[in-house]
């Protein structure tokens, strides 16, 4: 009798066990799940707590999620540009509204630079023969290794220098172009390396069946193989947009100091400005300023990891 | 000029402008500027003279001042220190998000990338609410709830915490971003080892440790090398994250900067652009050694395509 | 249509000679095939003729006119790769018309060009798909299309036939020859599949580690192989190969091979007396060798042990063991009986051998008199 049921039980055990071939034991999975949850928790609950205290008569630390009393109170007065309820306003509306059009604006401009000039070179790079291919690509690799705070002095010298030569009417486009440049700039060898990655992938025959169609280098590159790119593009396109909209140190240099503000130098502002006990004001700032980011999040997720794996090696 | 450099030159003059313009110039006049007086962006008054004194008194003050010998220590345990936890996080996180299902590690992965993604004033503003020194602190509410200190503390201030407190906080602030870094590097590196070798390790009954001591981890130590050296530059010279910190007084002026940032304050807030960009040539020099090097170490694998076809 | 002439045509790549002193002939108007194992430089020289790769040495000719320096566009040359290479984002339509509208033609006439093509390969009614919606068949026809479409002198088909499952093979194989016999275009093809090649060509030109071994009909190739490559190459199975010594006693002369003796035929030995070779290579194909109790007469006479036998329907492979560990393979009919084990003559008529000089690997009767191909 008992011989039986050990048979069973043995047998039921093996039954259960997962196939080899299969990584996530069942047991591993639980584990690391929740061990992964544990470290994650802070860095979602950081980013929670911001959002709910925007809402909130407090900063939120945690335990008192409960207690405290949620109205959009903070937001009316953040679209009023009133720091505290009985200040003036530190900007109108409208002028916030143009705040943001400015982040936008620069935003826009880094992802366009960025992605004409990666499709190009980039295309260069992975189909040319030019002598000095390989050590120019090096060489872009290794920009990165220069300080960027030892660039910007420079850059802003010159920015500076040149300032004096344009006529004050078209100054504030100048001020934009050039920030925007210089931001896009530095996401340059990175997205001529991914870029070049995603040429790599498309097989030489279709290249050359275009070429022996009679099709011109510049007609082939931009008929045949930008279609086939496109989700490259996007990832470039994605990433280059969220450097200009996060970007902080480029629009502080060359934009605040011509008085153009940009939502990043606002929360930079207000934190300056602001009694402690308002706070919460600055938090739908962040929230604000935070939207964008999270929108991409949520809708590119998947594509956006794979796209960063594909640019490692080769 | 034959036919296929013609062509090559149309693609990559945009490139080859942008990267002169703001690389190539910027470097060579940032060194010429560490040569002058410049003060306050004075270029017509300071310009023409060439002077070392700059450099006499870099030297002196990374010997002698105090607030420099402050920026010099806390550059060396912030490097290292965020080093080590960039790149061990990014390995943990990659391994154990590889090690579950696809459907848990994503979400994971997805958020891993917040930090990074973040606009870097929001991300400054997170965290100086998180360490604030009054009662909002987040940390300070929390702590204080759960009964562990009396009364708030001024994190990134107090004297009696210093360094110590200001190193943790840079050093946290820019680790939770550069883990992510070493995640995706790492990740993509693990998808890449052949599935059927993971396989053949558990028929050989491997526990899953010695599958990832054992196979994992030595297929990949090119990409750990990628990762330490990358990460080890970009430390070097970061300053954003850190930026407003300690312009809002989060944490201490001298402990909370970096060499990076010092340079950056000096140049455009005490306005010395002269000795900044002192500063920031040593900087210059390192970053281009440690560049090289880097490239010579993982040279040999970048084995970039070669191009086939004579059209 | 044109001849396309190769001239002292070198090709390398690093240290590489992937295709090596090349003089060949392609006739015009006639179905060319390049044949050869993987890395014999057939597909390089087909990419030499497009344009895509420029001669390390030698000079390229379509009929008078020296191509060497011009881009593949200039050549009007139509090409097809072994994956089709289609244009993904386009329909069918379009990936035909592309060559066409690079010419700056009007819609009408490009429009009647494509429907015309799109008859002549029966695809008419493919052409508003997209390439990922058709089959590797469909796919082919529309990369045959697109290369036929604006009309050129040369067309080049690099594998085309080998991504496609063994059925489709044969149907197409049959339908490309008539195709090109219908248009009269110069028609050079690349294959590793030597069953393919005697199919198809007017011309086989045999390659091997970027050199012609041998070009001549698909006759002369397989009964008359220049090399032991040849020989070992076509057929199917192919030929067998022995070394042998060459006795000469006075005046007589016999090959020793395989502990067995005979002697060569009359023109062979016309060869071999001018000569003072000692060692010699046989070979001779499995389908003359016939499998008896008793040695026939004149014949090579080999004792052999069955090995094995592989009865495949029409026809029996038989392996068999001859010299203690030297393997024969024979064609017998659907029912031959021995088993493993058992004992017979392997018997091939003097006419049927083919004799190689060891030390060149060509055969002795194409060095007296025929000229080098290459």
């Amino acid at each position: 009798m008992s011989y039986k049921v050990l048979r069973i039980l043995r047998r039921r055990r093996y039954v259960m066990r997962y196939d080899v071939e299969t990584i996530p034991a069942r047991k591993i999975n639980i584990t690391l799940g929740v061990a992964v949850g544990l470290a994650t928790l802070p860095v979602v609950a950081i980013y929670v707590l911001l959002t709910l205290s925007s809402f909130a008569d407090r900063m939120l630390s945690g335990p008192d999620i409960l207690e405290a009393d949620y109205s959009i109170e903070n937001w009316r007065l953040f679209f009023q540009g009133k720091l505290d309820p009985a200040a003036t306003s530190l900007y109108s509306f409208k002028e916030l509204i143009m705040i943001i059009l400015n982040t936008l604006i620069v935003a826009a401009g880094v992802t366009v630079i960025v992605v004409l000039v990666s499709v190009m070179a980039g295309y260069a790079f992975s189909r040319m023969k030019f002598p000095g291919r390989r050590e120019l690509m090096e060489f872009l690799l290794l920009l990165h290794a220069f300080p960027g705070v030892a660039l910007i002095i420079a850059v802003y010298a010159i920015y500076v220098w040149s300032l004096k030569g344009i006529p004050s009417d078209i100054l504030v486009p100048y001020r934009f172009t050039y920030t925007i440049f210089a931001r896009a700039a530095l996401e340059i060898p990175l997205s001529i390396w991914l870029m070049k990655g995603f040429f790599d992938k498309i097989p030489w025959e279709v290249e050359w069946s275009a070429l022996v169609d009679g099709a011109s280098r510049f007609k082939t590159w931009f008929s045949i193989l930008l279609p086939q790119v496109k989700p490259g593009i996007a990832a470039i396109a994605v990433f280059a947009f969220l450097a200009g909209w996060e970007d902080l140190i480029y629009v502080h240099v060359f934009l605040y100091t011509g008085g153009i503000k940009t939502l990043a130098t606002l929360i930079e502002e207000v934190i300056g400005n602001i009694e402690t006990a308002y706070l919460p004001i600055a938090a739908a700032a962040g929230t604000l300023y935070l939207l964008p980011t999270i929108i991409f999040f949520i809708f590119t997720q998947r594509f956006l990891l794979e796209a960063l794996t594909g640019g490692v090696k080769g | 000029m034959s036919r296929l450099i013609r062509q090559a030159l149309f693609f990559l003059i945009p490139a080859l402008i942008l990267v002169a313009v703001f690389y190539i110039v910027p470097l060579f006049l940032s060194i010429y500027i560490s040569f002058t007086g410049l003060k306050n962006w004075n270029l017509d008054r300071y310009l023409e003279q060439i002077t070392l004194r700059n450099y006499e008194r870099l030297f002196h003050m990374i010997l002698y001042d105090p607030d420099v010998g402050k920026v010099v220590r806390t550059t060396i345990v912030f490097v290292t220190i965020t080093l080590f936890i960039n790149v061990l996080g990014g390995l943990g996180l990659a391994l154990a998000t590889f090690l579950m299902d696809e459907f848990i590690s994503l979400p994971y992965r997805v958020l891993w990338m917040l930090p990074r993604m973040t606009p870097i004033a929001v991300y400054s503003l997170l965290w100086y609410y998180f360490f604030l020194g009054g009662e909002q602190g987040t940390l300070n509410g929390i702590l204080l709830r759960l009964g562990l200190i009396e009364k708030p503390v001024s994190w990134g201030t107090d004297t009696d915490l210093l360094p110590y407190s200001a190193w943790s906080i840079i050093v946290a602030v820019n680790a939770l971003v550069g883990v992510s870094f070493g995640m995706v590097i790492f990740y993509s590196a693990l998808k890449s080892i052949p599935r059927e070798q993971i396989m053949a390790a558990r028929v050989d009954g491997a526990s899953t440790w010695q599958i990832v001591r054992r196979v994992l981890i030595p297929q990949i130590r090119w990409h750990i090398t990628y990762v330490i050296v990358w990460q080890l530059l970009s430390l070097i010279t970061t300053y954003a994250h850190i930026f407003l910190l300690v312009e809002w007084g989060a944490v201490d002026r001298w402990y909370g900067s970096t060499w990076a940032l010092y340079v950056f304050n000096t140049a455009f807030i005490t306005s010395e652009q002269g000795i900044a960009a002192a500063f920031a040539t040593i900087l210059i020099i390192i970053g281009v050694i440690l560049g090289m090097i880097a490239l010579r170490i993982l040279g040999y694998r970048r084995m970039i395509a070669d191009i086939r076809g004579d059209i | 249509m044109v001849e396309v002439r190769l001239e002292k045509v070198s090709k390398i790549f690093g240290r590489v000679r992937a295709v090596d002193n090349v003089t060949v002939t392609f006739p015009e108007s006639r179905f060319s095939v390049m044949l050869g194992p993987s890395g014999s430089g057939k597909s390089t020289t087909l990419y030499l003729v497009a344009g895509i790769y420029k001669p390390t040495n030698g000079s390229i000719y379509f009929g008078d006119k020296d191509v060497t320096n011009l881009p593949p566009k200039d050549r009007n040359v139509g090409l097809v790769f072994q994956n089709y290479a289609l244009y993904p984002h386009m329909s069918v339509y379009e990936n035909i018309a592309f060559p066409l509208r690079l010419q700056k033609l009007d819609e009408s006439t490009i429009a009647t060009k494509v429907n015309e093509v799109a008859k002549l390969l029966r695809i008419e009614e493919l052409l508003d798909r997209y390439p990922s919606q058709l089959s590797g068949g469909q796919q082919q026809r529309v990369a045959l299309a697109r290369a036929l479409a604006k009309e050129p002198s040369v067309l080049l088909l690099d594998e085309p036939l080998s991504n496609l499952d063994a059925l489709l093979r044969l149907t197409i194989r049959a339908e490309l020859k008539k195709l090109q016999q219908k248009l009269g275009i110069t028609a050079i093809h690349v294959t590793h599949d030597q069953a393919e090649a005697l199919s198809m060509a007017d011309v086989i030109i045999v390659m091997d580690q970027g050199r012609v071994e041998q070009v001549g009909t698909p006759h002369e190739v397989y009964y008359k192989p220049r090399s032991l490559f040849v020989a070992g190459f076509i057929g199917s199975p192919p030929a067998n190969i022995l070394s042998g010594r060459i006795e000469r006693i006075k005046d007589a002369l016999v090959i020793e091979v395989a502990g067995a003796r005979f002697e060569p035929s009359e023109d062979h030995l016309a060869v071999l007396r001018e000569s003072n070779l000692e060692d010699i290579v046989i070979a001779f194909r499995p389908e003359h060798v016939l499998l008896v109790d008793e040695p026939i007469g004149r014949n090579l006479n080999v004792e052999a042990e069955v090995y094995v036998t592989e009865p495949l329907g029409k026809e029996t492979i038989v392996t068999l063991v001859v010299a203690g560990n030297l393997m024969i393979k024979a064609v017998a009919s659907p029912d031959y009986s021995l088993r493993s084990g058992e004992k017979v003559y392997v018997s091939v008529p003097r006419n049927k051998i083919m004799l190689f000089d060891p030390a060149t690997g060509l055969n002795i009767l194409h060095i007296a008199g025929e000229s080098e191909p290459a």
